[in-house]
């Protein structure tokens, strides 16, 4: 899962009272030689896989843990290769069985919490264990759900008392580098769930020694090793541990016409990460961000402040980066994998779900207007740059479901439709329900607040019955819509693997709050056609199935949806690297290297 | 020197009440007179406001983003097209909701704690009133503020509650300074003699006599709390629902790097003109009051 605010910015609160938590990895001298800055807008909540709920979480630990599977660097849309897996999995013919084979020579960073202090080697046994811990409920893990009801004797294991040293009947180590894995019921995107930061292998001794400060102590096998964690910033080092074929451009999807310009052909046959060490600055700020970037602290911008669209930008499409902007940095921009949304709470039934058809049929009368009043054109406009595109339903433009042919009648504003809806169902201005809506205290989050109250104001809903409660942190934030604390909410799904399943699980009814189906949608057609078409391979009857499901979605009024937003990345001539934030943000990192700024220049 | 003329005006000074001599000496202070004109324009503004008679457009939504100053928006436009100039009015209420908030708050709390401790001084009372005063005063402020914004979750009123908590303790200090400087007067004694319980002794006896202090604060404090939400609300502490020049020069701190000044000039100006107005008056008020004035005149 991975959730983020559209540009979720800062929290002093965060600054204040988690920085004094975090600074625990404190103390290590900064990293030195070839060190790649890189700034993201928001802040991890904690490092641990299974709590990597969110794309700043998942950016580090992608870097500092391993995992099966990741996507090839620079083909598009995505692929799949093997990473610390050998090869594919080999799968039963039954679609119930599969088994994975990973490499040997891989071993986690060093840590106290190994015998004499070094990091031991991987085996499938630590898989084992990372999938184990999801279904411990000490482990409060944000990305069970990506496995459950899925594994034979999971539940029975998490039942039992969640004992480790009891085997998980569907989990089955052959040796120490290969697993078979028995599933309940096909599960054609589970090498796909590989590849997501909730699935990275971590250590039990690291895990148990640690205790709670696993979460700010992360101790993996990936590319780099941590060194220290605070609220501003995460520094680390390359792990010399860290042992890989070298890297082959061809493979992963290098084209010259493309990349023309970039020097990655310089980095072909080389063996990665590249760089001796790495910080991440967490700068939330738009405006704060671009400034420290442009001041050279660090290597890679993306998500340009729209106040410098216009010198960043000659031309918005196709889109063509100034001559000033051309002579600086290197650009590249492209439309995210992934989504901004609205979404209602539909637990509550003031307008959500209710036992009373009337009432119910009502309810959705009133959510409908209000996405009608919603002005997609608008906030695109006004916080996009007018580059994003707007899309009807949830099954983004990314993925190989999405339907073109779509009625685009649900991202249309439609006032005097919207009026019309509430005057047929009785809505009036005394009826009209208050809205709790929520979002991470900054000016932009305000600033679309403030945009949605008054298109709210054109049907005809009063502006004070659209109560704003703010929070410091995102991680405040996604909380209190997981504990449906607000009313409506405003969110960005970034995929986890290109398939439009991802994005339909968030409204399938088991998956409810605290699960990834903030809505709390319980809608039992759209959840047959989804128990139907998780067990299918890719295929016409499986689009099918997750149109219809789609256009329920759609006709229901569950959500405002949706846009994806174009990413516009500026990264400064000395590092050789294609940026990239989508799926797996960060995987990119192992392969940046940097030149000296006269080689950058020449 | 004429002692023929120095006479009568002696003789007319001395006819006038301590009210009507500080009322003289404030008029006679231009820049006292300019601060208060200063703060009524403003008081005006924020009333209108508050009443919905101007500035009801401030949070509408324009076809033009970032649109200069012209007669349909005399300030220009923001990122939404919201007129700038009504924005500013609008946070003209809000700082005085804020202000006058805060101010009486903490002035009564101040006035009431640091009279009991003054009137009690040596005991118990003055010394856990002492305690928390010192607990408080050593916390910095804006990490206060956070605190109670976050063990409040949300609540639109943490940061009047914490303003309030932080500012009592100056008032307290001197109304406790005052009340142990007047507390062995004559009067108090007189009242004390005729057998009164000490609470009228101090609230009806004591505590009037420092209404010359407590008024001269509740100014500085006011001017204070205005300044403290706009930084808080910057930070994005403060007000929650509505607007307020601190959320102004937040948007503005991301428009100047591309040029969009107005933002920032409307609700810096706005901000200065109101304090600067305040500690004008704030300052003739304090002259005026002072007992030591006659003496040094």
């Amino acid at each position: 899962m991975r959730s983020t605010l559209i540009r979720p910015i800062p929290g002093f609160v965060l600054a204040l009272v988690v920085a004094a938590l975090l600074s625990a990895c404190g103390g290590s001298p900064p990293p030195q030689g070839k060190v790649y800055r890189h700034s993201i807008d928001g802040t991890p909540t904690s490092l641990d896989p299974a709590q990597s709920a969110t794309i700043y979480s998942s950016v580090v630990v992608v870097n500092v843990f391993d995992t099966l599977y990741r996507y090839k660097y620079l083909a598009r849309p995505y692929e799949l290769t093997p990473n610390l897996a050998l090869g594919l999995p080999e799968v039963s013919d039954d679609g119930l069985v599969y088994t994975f084979r990973i490499r040997d020579d891989a071993r986690f960073t060093d840590d106290p919490a190994f015998a004499g202090g070094i990091g031991r080697a991987v085996t499938v046994h630590d898989l084992v264990y990372s999938l184990q811990r999801h279904f411990d409920p000490a482990t409060r893990s944000r990305g069970a759900w990506l496995w459950q009801g899925r594994i034979v004797g999971m539940a029975e294991w998490a039942e039992a008392g969640a004992d480790y040293d009891r085997p998980v009947e569907g989990l089955k180590p052959i040796d120490d580098d290969t697993l078979e894995v028995h599933l309940l019921e096909p599960f054609p995107q589970l090498t796909y769930t590989f590849a997501t930061a909730f699935s990275a292998l971590v250590p039990r001794e690291a895990v148990e020694h640690h205790g709670r400060e696993f979460a700010i102590r992360p101790v993996g096998s990936g590319p780099f090793r941590l060194t220290s964690f605070d609220s501003a910033r995460a520094t680390f080092e390359a792990n010399p541990h860290f042992v890989r074929d070298p890297l082959d451009l061809a493979a992963e999807g290098f084209d010259p016409e493309r990349h023309a310009g970039l020097g990655l052909e310089s980095l072909d046959g080389g063996r990665y990460p590249f760089l001796d060490g790495l910080e991440i600055h967490f700068i939330e700020e738009n405006a704060a961000r671009w400034s420290s970037f442009a001041r050279g602290n660090e290597v890679h911008n993306v998500m340009v402040p729209n106040e410098q669209v216009d010198r960043v930008l000659a031309r918005r499409s196709p889109i063509r980066f100034t001559d000033e902007i051309e002579a600086k940095y290197h650009g590249m921009a492209g439309l995210e994998a992934g989504f901004v949304y609205g979404g209602f709470n539909m637990d509550d039934p003031r307008f959500g779900h209710h036992p009373d058809p009337d009432q119910d049929a009502a309810n959705r009368a009133f959510r409908c207007a209000v996405r009608d009043a919603f002005d997609w054109q608008a906030r695109n406009d006004t916080f996009y740059y007018g580059l994003a595109e707007v899309f009807p339903g949830v099954i983004p433009p990314v993925v190989p479901e999405f339907d073109p042919t779509l009625s685009e009648a649900s991202i249309t504003r439609d006032v005097e439709g919207a009026r019309q809806r509430l005057a047929e169902y009785g809505w009036d201005e005394a009826s009209l329900p208050t809205l709790t809506y929520g979002f991470v205290s900054a000016v932009q989050q305000r600033q679309m607040f403030e945009q949605l109250r008054a298109q709210l104001g054109d049907i005809g809903y009063p502006v004070d019955r659209l109560v704003p409660e703010t929070f410091a942190t995102f991680g405040d934030y996604y909380e209190a819509v997981k504990t449906l604390r607000v009313d409506l909410f405003y969110l960005a799904w970034t995929l986890d693997y290109p398939d439009a399943q991802n994005t339909l699980q968030l409204f399938y009814g088991p998956n409810a709050s605290p699960g990834s189906n903030n809505f709390n949608y319980r809608n039992p057609e759209f959840d047959a056609l989804y128990e139907r078409s998780r067990t299918m391979q890719p295929g016409p009857e499986r689009t099918a199935l997750y149109r219809e499901m789609n256009r329920m979605v759609i006709d229901d009024c569950v959500t405002i949806s949706g846009l994806s937003r174009t990413r516009i990345h500026l990264w400064h001539k000395d590092a050789i690297m294609v940026p990239d934030r989508e799926i797996l943000a960060g995987y990119f990192m192992r392969f940046v290297d940097l030149v000296e700024p006269d080689q950058a220049d020449g | 020197m004429n002692p023929g003329a120095d006479a009568p005006l002696t003789a007319d000074v001395d006819a006038r009440t301590p009210l009507q001599d500080a009322r003289a000496a404030f008029l006679a202070d231009r820049w006292a007179v300019t601060g208060l004109l200063t703060v009524l324009v403003c008081f005006i503004m924020a009333l209108g406001a508050w009443l919905g008679l101007w500035a009801t457009g401030w949070s509408e939504l324009g076809d033009q983003r970032w649109a200069g100053p012209s007669a349909d928006h005399w300030l220009g436009t923001n990122l939404l097209g919201q007129d700038i100039f009504q924005r500013a009015v609008a946070s003209t209420r809000t700082a005085f909701e804020v202000g006058v908030l805060v101010a009486v708050a903490s002035t009564v709390l101040g006035a009431v704690l640091g009279g009991l401790a003054g009137y009690s001084a040596g005991s118990w009372i003055d010394s856990i009133i002492l305690w928390l005063k010192g607990t408080l005063d050593a916390i910095p402020f804006y990490l206060f503020v956070a605190a109670v914004a976050f063990a409040l979750k949300g609540n639109p009123w943490a940061m009047h509650i914490a303003m309030t908590a932080t500012f009592w303790t100056t008032t307290g200090r001197l109304v406790r300074g005052e009340v142990l400087r007047l507390k062995n007067r004559e009067f108090v004694e007189a009242a004390r003699a005729l057998g009164l319980p000490h609470r009228i002794v101090l609230f009806r006896h004591i505590l009037p006599n420092t209404v010359p202090v407590l008024l001269v604060q509740a100014t500085i404090t006011f001017v204070a709390a205005i300044k403290s939400e706009v930084i808080l609300s910057f930070l994005g502490l403060g007000i929650q629902d509505g607007v307020s020049w601190g959320l102004m020069i937040a948007e503005s701190s991301q428009e100047v790097l591309a040029g969009h000044y107005m933002n920032f000039i409307a609700a810096s100006g706005f901000l200065f003109v109101l304090v600067m107005g305040f500690n004008l008056f704030a300052d003739g008020l304090q002259d005026a009051l002072d007992p030591k004035r006659a003496v040094k005149r």
